[in-house]
């Protein structure tokens, strides 16, 4: 066999694999805003990247003019509350973010629990698991808007609407992955707990349940991911006196900013892809290495 | 301990016999650890046929009882309801006279592996039992040291199971077994997943332990050299269904040299004899069914 003359892009450095990948990024938005300045396609349609700056950095209160003025207000996001304010701290987008966080801090924690309980029965129970095991993987083909309708009839447009889309959403696959979690552990743990006199919930909190950890916590990734979606879905569709991330771009839609529809978009994804990558991810590494599932870095 | 820094799994046993095992440290009363199984048949809820068919076997206190047999006699189930967690359907287990309800820490059991609890460090794998038993923290770690010092492990405590080689798990397994004290150990082919080096070191090892703590065991294994060497009893099981078809005492006094050649022919004997009973056995399932059994 011959060596190959080139090498796999793997095999590259860490900073190299970066450095490439950052510039291609760069060169991806450098010709799109070109294509705006040179061609000129119209901003109102689909807005360069020096609007999506602006608009994400209005709604912060940060007043910039990279891009020409879109309307009136620009670029202060339009039908935000906090006009007054000037501080970033006030701003429409930290406000919502935290109206947000602590929207889905209560109902992944509710979902959590949910998802926990009902997992472990679906586990213990052959008989709920063929009642219920169905419906749940059905649920789970619904988008979580589609919650809403039965949210507003029986809850009304308020709180509790969104929180419980939110955990419609997200509750149903966590006790279907806990529930598979649980399932895929040797029996021969639960064996070795209960001769050593682990009974009842303490072979739950001692045994089970840590043996289920790496599984759990994939479930906790999944259903954060889940969650976050839903309440971002719930907020565009509810309009509530307490303002999240789904107003503002609900508000981008109402007033056609389309600046700060895409700004609203990434920002959200960037609030998923931070939890994803600097709390799960990283929890679910340190577990792994722990259960030696992976090799100590 | 420059051997264990060479290679952990190959470290030098270093264990003081103390003459007099757990039978004369508790003072009067009877030795405890008497086993019993009288006319025990098991056939599973789902499985085809019966695994057990009436095996009655009595363990001694302090006695070391191997049940050698082909795989898939029953060995392993036979183990199960010593320890109680299988029900036999029908017969009787019993304890120092007292019927098996469940598991329990009284009947500590030695898996074949991959037993420990990998997000623990092998002392909290050890002091585990004592946890749930309630002992307080105090007390666990003087018990838990004095149990990895017995399988020479004192050093690795802070260790996670990931990090320990095969042969170390499975001494942290009996530690872990030992700890709790038990009346009897139950041990599954603990050794099977090993490296012959490493086997022969982990018998010499169990060997002093066993000579230490004189706790009554029930030893399952298909190694005949294994049951030669560890035995007072040898059991020989047939498969298909699971009965004691022959019982061997071993008359050569512990501890034992492990290469001594008394261990050696006495092996030859029994192989003979395993080897013998097998044809047999087939021979009486072939012309039973009209096909030849599965060895």
């Amino acid at each position: 066999m011959s060596t190959p003359k080139w090498k796999p892009w793997s095999a590259a450095p860490r900073w190299a694999r970066r450095a490439q990948l950052i510039a291609v990024w760069v060169a991806v938005v450098l010709a799109w805003e070109g294509a705006y300045r040179v061609v000129g396609w119209r901003p109102w349609i689909f807005p360069a990247p020096s609007h999506v700056l602006d608009a994400t950095l209005g709604m912060l209160n940060v007043r910039t003019g990279f891009g020409e003025p879109l309307h009136g207000a620009w670029p202060g996001p339009p039908g935000a509350p906090g006009a007054g304010s000037r501080s970033i701290v006030g701003s429409p987008l930290v406000v919502a973010l935290g109206v947000s966080g602590a929207r889905l801090a209560v109902g992944f924690g509710a979902s959590m629990i949910l998802g926990l309980v009902v997992g472990i029965g679906l586990w213990r129970s052959a008989f709920l698991n063929s009642l219920l095991g169905p419906l749940f993987l059905g649920l789970q083909t619904l988008p979580s808007v589609c919650w809403v309708p039965l949210a507003v009839l029986i809850l009304g447009i308020n709180e509790r609407g969104i929180l419980f889309v939110l955990v419609m959403g997200s509750a149903f696959s966590m006790a279907i992955a806990m529930r598979d979690g649980l399932r895929s552990l040797p029996p021969i743990y639960r064996a070795a707990g209960r001769m050593m006199g682990a009974r009842g919930w303490r072979l739950y909190v001692h045994v089970l349940l840590p043996a289920s950890l790496p599984a759990l916590v994939g479930m906790l990734r999944q259903g954060f991911s889940f969650a976050w979606r839903s309440l971002l879905g719930a907020e565009l569709i509810l309009m509530t006196q307490r303002r999240g991330v789904g107003f503002l771009l609900s508000a981008g839609r109402e007033f056609a900013d389309v600046a700060q529809v895409v700004a609203v978009m990434g920002v959200m994804v960037a609030v998923g892809m931070v939890v994803d990558r600097w709390v799960f991810a990283v929890v679910e590494q340190r577990v792994r290495t722990r259960f030696g599932l992976v090799a100590a870095r | 301990m420059t051997s264990s820094q060479l290679r952990p799994g190959l470290e030098v046993p270093r264990i003081e016999v103390t003459p007099g095992g757990r039978a004369s440290r508790k003072e009067g009363g009877a030795p405890r650890g008497r086993l019993e199984l009288v006319d025990v048949r098991y056939r599973p809820p789902s499985g085809p046929g019966m695994i057990l068919d009436g095996i009655t076997l009595r363990c001694d206190p302090g006695e070391f009882v191997v049940v050698v047999g082909p795989s898939g006699c029953g060995k392993t189930s036979l183990l199960h309801i010593a320890a109680g967690m299988v029900k036999p359907t029908s017969g009787r287990a019993m304890l120092d006279g007292r019927e098996i309800g469940g598991p329990g820490p009284d009947r500590a059991m030695v898996f074949q592996e991959h037993a420990l609890f990998p997000w623990l460090t092998a002392a909290e794998n050890v002091g585990f039992g004592l946890k749930m038993l309630g002992v307080p923290a105090g007390e666990r770690e003087g018990r838990v040291a004095e149990a990895l010092r017995m399988v020479s492990l004192s050093s690795a405590g802070a260790r996670l199971v990931h990090e320990l080689s095969g042969g170390m798990r499975q001494r942290v397994a009996i530690a872990r077994a030992l700890v709790l004290e038990p009346a009897v150990l139950l041990m599954d082919e603990p050794f099977a997943s090993l490296d012959a080096q490493t086997r022969t070191l982990l018998h010499e090892q169990l060997q002093r332990v066993w000579w230490e703590t004189r706790h009554t065991c029930l030893f399952v294994t298909h190694s005949v050299g294994e049951a030669v060497r560890l035995a007072d009893r040898i059991l020989v099981m047939s498969a298909h269904p699971g009965r004691i078809r022959k019982e061997i005492p071993v008359p050569i006094p512990h501890p034992r040299p492990m290469d001594s050649p008394e261990l050696g022919e006495l092996g030859h004997i029994v192989r003979l004899e395993i080897q013998e009973e097998v044809t047999r056995v087939n021979a009486e399932v072939e012309a039973m069914v009209g096909r030849p059994a599965m060895g």
